[in-house]
């Protein structure tokens, strides 16, 4: 019964209604298109850490965290064939390589700069393509040849393009002193500028001649999507937990090197929040108003209904069902209307300037997610809801008869 | 059937304070017609209002079928308007969003009526009135008398024990208001419900089995009395 006439009065007043749903599905546009942008630059950002050199996750020796800035050689994993052949057969797992890292110095014979290396093995690596944005030159070809990928402000500092030749010199696991002659095959660009800034690329073979040492500092881990990360990383910890190996697990989101991207990943969606808020206070204000004066207009109406025995509680049920339509078709609105404005922004794109950190502009684009038009709709229905209430509060204690005399 | 001793209803207009009705000892038995004549401001309307327990009485008593109304609750009241009794107003006051048979349907769906005896009992009230073609029609599309009609069938649906009609003639033409009149009359006659009318037309006076006048918030005649 209040819900037909609920759905009816909603109807009765065609321009105030459509006004109200104006409002209601701008709050849900502004919802999915603010949230849609946000989603899109963290999601970007985040998925050019991984893939640039996070990963989604990374096994190290124990102790090797704790350290290896001291000691880098003193925690390695030895023989690391069977652990990655295990390793890969873990669902989600897109591919494990081993990573041995060290820092030395990098000459062309006219300047020599320290720079910080990354052994890693070009055939699991390449394969994938996804590691790093390459600026010019070639991925690394084979797993002996004498080749280095830099970053793009290293190879810039040191005024090297690819095809140069340049030395490596660094220390042995046991302190002497080592040196290799590269080709510089190509020059890659992340979304870390630090990061480009002071790091090469080798072969992991290479990288274990020059150190003189077999055994591998990590194993890292891509998988077929982020979300999967928290579940691959408890598999992996079981998995070595029952073998007994001596390592530990770590997640994208809990390395160090992870900081700037995490941190600022709680920075925007924390101004997300605030603007959502804000969003919901315009939303909710605006309708309160329409919502009021729906009840001013119908005060006579409203004696009537408690006059034929219409109980208080059910006359504020009525308003609030009003409400909740309004919410639900402002709602389905404006979801419709952000989504196709999302698709249409999405097309043309929005350029981005580099953000900070980093040297790459990208497009940016309205992600519509599943929980972006969920939030939307919750908004509408919520503010739609809590915009009730006073009024539909209000209604419930009007006095019967002082509403009566409004119909004359 | 209705039995008010020493009612009182005040009003608060700033500081003023007005006394609407003074100490207004009124008894109805069941099935009476009764109109309660009066002067516009003379309180008739209030006293329709306080029988009809959509105002509380400042003090007093007022008793409907031996029951004390005064101290009921609100959703109490509420009940007992739906059950109860029925209302007539000069304004009509249908539910414009409803059509005829969901504006007369609308006091038996408040008492939770199955659907089917809803249905069998909102045809009936409507063709008693004589509307039967009109039952889709929204309040928009038809005449002040047609209207009335509405009204007055929404008030019998329920089968209520006492209608309470405030002016019902007063927005209607000498013709209709006629109609309406005699309508009221035949249905009295058949149902036997108790009627209160407030009018200030002699022709409801006329009608009436009694006649109750009120002056300044104070009867001055009761035709009962005589």
């Amino acid at each position: 019964m209040y819900v037909k006439l609920a759905l009816r009065n909603i109807f009765r007043n065609r321009s105030r209604s459509l006004i109200t749903l104006l409002a209601i599905g701008s709050g849900a546009v502004a919802l999915i298109m603010a949230g849609g942008f946000i989603e899109d630059t963290l999601t970007r950002a985040k998925e050019d850490y991984i893939h640039a050199f996070l990963g989604h996750v990374r096994v190290y020796p124990r102790g090797f965290l704790e350290e290896g800035l001291l000691h880098p050689f003193d925690h390695l994993i030895a023989q690391p064939e069977e652990l990655i052949r295990e390793l890969r057969h873990v669902p989600h797992v897109l591919y494990a390589a081993p990573r041995l890292s060290f820092a030395g110095l990098l000459s062309t014979g006219e300047s020599t700069v320290s720079f910080f290396a990354e052994g890693i093995d070009p055939q699991v690596e390449n394969a994938e393509r996804s590691t790093a944005h390459l600026e010019s030159g070639t991925y690394l070809q084979g797993k002996n040849d004498y080749q280095m990928l830099l970053g793009k402000g290293l190879a810039k500092a040191m005024g090297i393009r690819a095809g140069d030749a340049i030395t490596v010199v660094t220390n042995t696991k046991r302190g002497a002193i080592n040196a290799a002659d590269m080709s510089v095959q190509g020059i890659f660009a992340t979304s870390d500028k630090a990061y480009d800034d002071r790091t090469a690329r080798l072969p992991l073979a290479i990288a274990q001649k020059l150190l003189r040492a077999d055994d591998v500092q990590t194993i890292i881990v891509f998988l077929d999507e982020t979300a999967h990360t928290a579940e691959v990383k408890s598999a992996m910890e079981r998995l070595l937990r029952n073998k007994g190996y001596p390592y530990e697990v770590k997640a994208w989101y809990e390395l160090e090197e992870a900081d700037f991207v995490v941190k600022a990943m709680a920075f925007y969606q924390r101004i997300f929040f605030v603007l959502k808020m804000i969003i919901w206070a315009v939303v909710t204000l605006s309708i309160t108003n329409t919502m009021n004066m729906s009840v001013l207009e119908r005060i006579g109406e409203i004696g009537t209904l408690m006059a034929l025995g219409t109980r208080r509680r059910g006359i504020a049920t009525l308003f609030l069902l009003e409400g909740v339509f309004l919410g639900v078709l402002g709602g389905i609105f404006g979801g419709l209307a952000g989504c196709a404005l999302a698709i249409i922004i999405s097309r043309i794109g929005i350029p981005m300037p580099s953000p900070p950190g980093s040297t790459m502009v990208w497009i940016a684009r309205i992600a519509v997610t599943p929980g972006a038009l969920g939030a939307a709709f919750t908004m509408a229905l919520a503010t739609a809801l809590i915009a009730s209430v006073v009024p539909a509060h209000r209604a419930s204690r009007l006095d019967i008869g002082d509403a009566l005399r409004h119909n004359i | 059937m209705i039995l008010t001793n020493g009612l009182i209803k005040t009003y608060h207009l700033g500081d003023t304070v007005v006394t609407a009705l003074k100490r207004i000892d009124l008894s109805v038995t069941r099935g009476e017609f009764v109109a309660i004549a009066g002067p516009s401001g003379s309180g008739k309307s209030t006293l329709l209002n306080l029988l009809g327990c959509v105002e509380p009485p400042t003090a007093g008593s007022l008793q409907i079928d031996n029951q004390e109304i005064t101290s009921l609750s609100s959703n109490a009241l509420a009940d007992l308007r739906a059950e109860r009794l029925g209302f007539v107003f000069q304004t009509f006051n249908l539910l414009s969003v409803m059509n005829v048979f969901e504006n007369v349907e609308y006091p038996l769906q408040l008492r939770k009526i199955a659907k089917a005896e809803r249905t069998r009992r909102t045809l009936a009230a409507i063709a008693d009135v004589g509307l039967t073609s009109f039952i889709h029609h929204r309040p928009a599309q038809l005449s002040g008398g047609q209207r009335q009609r509405v009204a007055i069938a929404r008030a019998l649906v329920g089968s209520p024990a006492l209608i309470l009609a405030d002016e019902p003639t007063a927005n209607l033409d000498h013709a209709t208001a006629l109609g309406i009149l005699n309508l009221l009359k035949d249905l009295h006659r058949k149902t036997q419900v108790t009627m209160l009318l407030t009018t200030h037309d002699p022709k409801i006076m006329q009608m009436a089995d009694r006649i109750v006048e009120i002056m300044d918030g104070e009867i001055i005649k009761d035709s009962a009395c005589m």
